[in-house]
């Protein structure tokens, strides 16, 4: 008798297609052991490609349900799951699809990929207490550049040579899905998820490479030569990130006495 | 049974019947304020920092009494117990205070490979302490008793030397769990692989079925053989409803749920159904032995 370790060795080679070394340990009972495992190879597919399917509503949509089966079979045998929590299954897609398309001519599609996961990581988020603008009245002029601005966990950032944002909002439930002018561009975008929902906004790149910056700890002046944005346009970035409730924090620098 | 609008954290779950919610009917529930006695959730669908969900269940919670039912910790798999998977159950039950915690009498995962189904275990004296091991573990570390549920089959194995409910039976004796009767599953399993789903009921030790769960199957053929498949994604089946009287009558009143995870309708369907629970377990006491 196969020891319970054995079992379950031989039942996940089944789950991949391949129940040969577990069909003796199936009571038959006028179904063909083949035919019960093959029930539980299909829930696994089906659950697998159920997650993906949720988390690439668009790309699903641009690929054709055919396709995206194709690429789910694919992606399942290269980077099977690796959580009981399912939204975890489509953390390497992006991965994935950008190794798959890379010559294609689709390359587009991965960066797609990669906003739609930046979308689902910002659905499941914190979304903590904005701070008002007025907070970087505190500051003594001389010590901005020193404030290191703590941002929402739920904002994320997407750069893309491909219009992206204008796909996935063409491709949205009641949205026409017309076609779109791939002779645009590149895309940044800004994506977060507060209380009224999912928010993506497109910004500049040098914007985007600040709010990058910002992220990874640099204070207001690291970020603006990091990034390049000219100084001008620094109360223009800053005042959208406050005005959209992206902001939560600001440290480092020194207050004005008695504030 | 209808909410009150008082706290309900941590309140425990009532012999009445509940409704498993699911995100498609978030603001419907907490906007209409159905008549259903508590609810109950899918744990890892609430496992991370914030989101519309999380939200939703926050203020669903504050409504009804709450149950988590675990989905993902697969506790017969012979790979090591998932610490951070139990971590962020343990999370969620700090979190959301659940009168309730649940999981399955399954396994999920194999040399780091996780299939996110209920898969099957054999009834074998070698499982049942396995899982009577994990379930020690788990329920450690939440410092609290969890239930535990018979599996839906499509399969059984030649070396199952147990009965469904002896296997049962001696995970509750040896880890203090109490069960969670799906008496769908019990009557899947009778056409599937032959269970005497009336016997099994009956069998299962008196004073450990301390949940119920209603739901739909959808029939198969497979090899011109009929199989059912546990969908939960229509209305509780008429065989179902007499197996539950069955149930409430051996197990007395104890805390129902109807679940519906496919083709969701309306909330009112689910509501319709749990009332249709309601009713019999109100005729519980009349019905009893």
């Amino acid at each position: 008798m196969a020891s319970l370790r054995e079992l379950q060795a031989g039942f996940a080679a089944a789950l991949h297609g391949q129940p040969a070394g577990l069909l003796d340990e199936i009571a038959a009972d006028g179904i063909d052991p083949a035919g019960r495992l093959r029930i539980h190879e299909n829930n696994a597919r089906a659950a697998f490609e159920g997650a993906l399917e949720r988390i690439y509503p668009v790309l699903r949509r641009r690929v054709g349900d055919d396709y995206f089966r194709q690429l789910a079979y694919g992606y399942r045998e290269l980077y099977p799951s690796r959580s009981g929590d399912l939204l975890w299954v489509g953390r390497d897609f992006p991965a994935f699809v950008a190794e798959t398309e890379a010559d294609t001519g689709y390359a587009w599609l991965a960066d797609l990929a990669r906003l739609e996961w930046a979308c689902e990581l910002a659905t499941n988020a914190a979304w903590d207490p904005p701070l008002d603008v007025a907070s970087l009245a505190w500051i003594p002029e001389d010590s901005v550049a020193e404030a290191r601005l703590g941002l929402q966990p739920s904002m994320f950032c997407v750069s893309s040579a491909f219009p992206v944002f204008d796909v996935w909002q063409a491709n949205q439930p009641g949205a026409s899905g017309e076609s779109v002018d791939f002779g645009r561009g590149g895309q940044q975008v800004l994506v977060a998820c507060g209380p009224d929902g999912l928010e993506l906004r497109t910004v500049a790149p040098d914007a985007l490479h600040f709010v990058r910056a910002l992220q990874d700890g640099a204070s207001l002046g690291e970020a603006a030569e990091t990034s390049g944005l000219p100084i001008d346009r620094l109360p223009a970035v800053l005042g959208m990130l406050f005005k959209t409730g992206l902001v939560t924090g600001v440290n480092g620098a020194a207050r004005e006495k008695g504030s | 049974m209808s909410s009150t609008g008082r706290s309900n954290l941590g309140r425990p779950v009532p012999a009445g019947a509940g409704i498993g919610l699911r995100p498609a009917h978030h603001e419907a529930l907490v906007r209409g304020r159905p008549a259903v006695g508590w609810i109950e959730v899918h744990t890892e669908n609430y496992f991370h920092d914030g989101g519309p969900q999380v939200r939703a269940l926050e203020r669903a919670r504050e409504l009804y009494p709450l149950s988590l039912h675990g989905v993902g910790l697969g506790l017969g798999s012979t790979d090591e117990l998932d610490r951070s998977h139990l971590a962020r159950v343990r999370r969620a039950v700090d979190r959301f205070a659940p009168a309730l915690v649940s999981e399955h009498a399954c396994w999920g995962s194999h040399d780091g490979e996780y299939f996110n189904d209920l898969l099957p275990l054999p009834y074998t004296d070698e499982a049942a302490r396995h899982l009577a091991s994990r379930v020690g573990q788990v329920q450690h570390e939440l410092g609290r008793q969890i239930l535990i549920e018979n599996l839906s089959c499509y399969l059984g194995f030649r070396s199952s030397r147990l009965t469904e409910w002896e296997f049962l039976g001696t995970v509750v004796a040896e880890s203090g769990c109490g069960l969670l009767l799906d008496v769908n599953n019990a009557y899947v399993n009778s056409v599937n692989v032959g269970l005497d789903a009336h016997a099994f009921i009956e069998r299962l030790p008196a004073g450990s079925v301390q949940e119920i769960h209603l739901a739909g199957h959808t029939r198969k053929l497979v090899a011109e053989c009929e199989i059912l498949i546990d969908d939960h994604g229509s209305t509780v089946s008429q065989p179902v409803w007499q197996l539950y009287e069955h149930a409430i009558r051996r197990h007395g009143r104890v805390p129902t749920l109807i679940e519906w995870d496919t083709n969701i309708p309306e909330l009112p369907v689910l509501v319709g159904e749990a009332a249709r629970a309601q009713r019999l377990l109100e005729t519980a006491d009349g019905l009893a032995a």
